[in-house]
């Protein structure tokens, strides 16, 4: 009976307490997209040896659009994996225990981009003039637009991903990562202005490190230190970014070496803000978590509220 | 109909619904299989109830625009395979390029409609047409071309002209052909709306593509029963004109006495 069970144990989880007899405890990190420079820390935290200091084997997977990435972390497929802060409220707040660990964007790049031409200045003006914008429907920040701008004069469109519809329509505003989609923009020579949501108010975390509670609570120094590996990794990434996005352009050649390399630099006033220290990379408050829970119940995405001290824990 | 032969209708088709509905709910219960990958039966009701005013109003936008795109592929596919049928030389000419929307991934020219034919109800009609055409095209080619020899002779016997045979042997010879091209596009067209929905905007789906966004399997579920009961009522609607048509004289449609 014994062995049917472990033979079954060993069959249905991937147990990292079961592999914990070997020198190196195996661990996998599942991204929720492919590698790109939003993933720049956790690449460099492998190549220069930080998790196998700790004695942790950590293997990283891509993931692409649908990848399931907090239902896989809640399940226990994997032990930790990549989130968006919103996605960590909601799944608390349907009864999946998963709390984030480390928050790789402090100030959410997520945006609108926009033709230059039109003059607007804000995500007001977007949303108040007339033309079309393409936005993913029934996302947590569309819903906060929608609610702040009820009388929108802008045709709201799906989203379908890329630029050729920007490039070739003047009228076309569409969402992006300022991170990603302006530079793709300006290497087609579009002249791109963008504006964050985070400026209008609703600014969750981004590219966050999250793991199943349960996981934590009786794996407290691996998570420990697969955290400080972590950060070592963005530190390292911050400081030089060469080796970790050499590696992630063979992994994902749709981003070529100058994009990478663009894109790492653009993205660092959103992951430090001057003054912080390298030991402050990641960390989260109680404050944000509570405006991003209280949002989230206003534009109805969840019902009842998670106490905001749960939604994460401090490494 | 007595209740016992209402209930010998009703029965067959009824049994195999309750069951898997009852496997289902017993299988996400019992934690066989996550609910993120199938949702409980009964979540899927519970969000049709709530939710049934966006649902409804949903469901009337996808329904209007499969109809329109239908409609726009049974006018066109119609005169097209009479076209083809009046010349032997035109139907080899043409009918390989009919294929073409058979074999056309809807789902990958979708976003070059949108700029054809520019966001909303335009690319969806389009989308519904485009999807729907070949089996109208295939099956009323197949009823005109099956026209019985010795009436044909007939009406030749009878000099009739060339319009008077075809509107008065050919096409109603075609017709139960015609029909059954059009139960099939009609489900067709429904699909070919939600996809046009999904890229162009607005009805179910922008209600799935909404859900799917925020992992709302449950309401995933809700539209597309909802997508599959509009399917039913297209169906039912052309069976209803066919057997209006067709009841007094076909056999396909008469009813045993």
């Amino acid at each position: 009976m014994r062995i049917v069970f472990s033979l079954l144990a060993s069959i249905f989880l991937i147990s990292p307490a079961s592999a914990a007899q070997a020198p190196a405890v195996k661990l996998q990190l599942a991204l929720n997209w492919k590698a790109e420079p939003e993933f720049g820390g956790f690449y460099a935290a492998k190549l220069a040896g930080h998790f196998d200091k700790r004695g942790l084997g950590v293997d990283i997977t891509e993931g692409g659009a649908g990848t399931p990435v907090v239902q896989m972390v809640a399940n226990g497929k994997v032990p930790f994996g990549i989130a968006a802060g919103d996605e960590v409220v909601i799944a608390q707040a349907r009864g999946a225990d998963v709390v984030a660990l480390f928050a790789v964007y402090q100030i959410n790049p997520q945006g609108i981009m926009v033709h230059p031409e039109r003059g607007f200045k804000s995500i007001a003006d977007v949303f108040n003039s007339p033309g079309i914008l393409a936005i993913q429907s029934g996302a947590p920040y569309t819903l906060f637009l929608q609610a702040k701008f009820p009388k929108a004069r802008v045709k709201l469109v799906p989203y379908a991903g890329g630029i050729a519809q920007f490039l070739t329509d003047a009228h076309y505003s569409q969402q992006c990562f300022v991170t990603s989609e302006p530079l793709l923009a300006k290497k087609k020579s579009a002249a791109v202005e963008s504006f964050l949501i985070a400026d209008e108010g609703f600014n969750p975390y981004g590219t966050v490190v999250v793991a199943r509670r349960g996981y934590v609570e009786k794996n407290q120094k691996q998570t420990r230190d697969f955290i400080d590996a972590v950060r070592a990794g963005w530190q390292e990434y911050l400081r030089a970014p060469q080796s970790a996005n050499a590696l992630m352009v063979k992994l994902n050649p749709a981003i070529d070496t100058e994009t990478m390399k663009e894109a790492a630099d653009v993205q660092k006033p959103f992951i430090v803000s001057t003054g912080t220290q390298p030991a402050d990379l990641g960390k989260m408050t109680v404050e944000r978590w509570t405006t991003l829970t209280n949002q989230l119940q206003e534009i109805k995405l969840i019902q009842s509220k998670p106490a905001a001290a749960r939604l994460f824990q401090k490494y | 109909m007595t209740a016992r032969a209402r209930l010998a209708a009703f029965l067959p088709p009824l049994l195999p619904l309750i069951f898997s509905i009852g496997l289902a709910e017993t299988a996400v219960r019992l934690q066989w299989v996550p609910s993120y990958l199938i949702p409980a039966p009964s979540e899927v009701f519970r969000s049709l109830l709530d939710d049934r005013i966006e649902l409804g109003a949903a469901a009337w936008e996808t329904l209007s625009s499969a109809l329109v795109g239908l409609l726009l592929s049974f006018l066109a596919g119609t005169l097209f395979s009479v076209a083809l049928s009046s010349s032997d030389l035109a139907r080899r000419a043409f009918y390989p390029y009919a294929v073409f929307f058979q074999t056309v991934p809807i789902i990958s020219i979708a976003p070059l409609l949108v700029i054809w034919f520019g966001f909303g109800r335009p690319t969806v009609i389009a989308s519904a047409a485009i999807v729907s055409v070949f089996p109208i095209i295939a099956s009323t080619l197949l009823g005109l071309k099956s026209t019985e020899p010795a009436l044909l002779d007939l009406f030749k016997l009878y000099s009739a002209t060339g319009r008077q045979t075809l509107w008065m042997l050919r096409i109603p010879f075609a017709l139960p052909q015609i029909f059954s091209g059009l139960r099939i596009a009609s489900g067709l067209a429904v699909v070919g709306a939600i996809v046009g929905e999904f890229i162009g905007g607005g009805g179910l789906g922008s209600v799935v593509d909404s859900a799917r966004t925020q992992q709302r399997i449950d309401r995933v579920f809700a539209a597309v029963l909802i997508s599959s009961i509009l399917g039913l009522v297209l169906v039912g609607a052309v069976n209803f004109v066919s057997a209006l048509s067709l009841g007094h004289w076909h056999a396909s449609e008469r009813k045993p006495s």
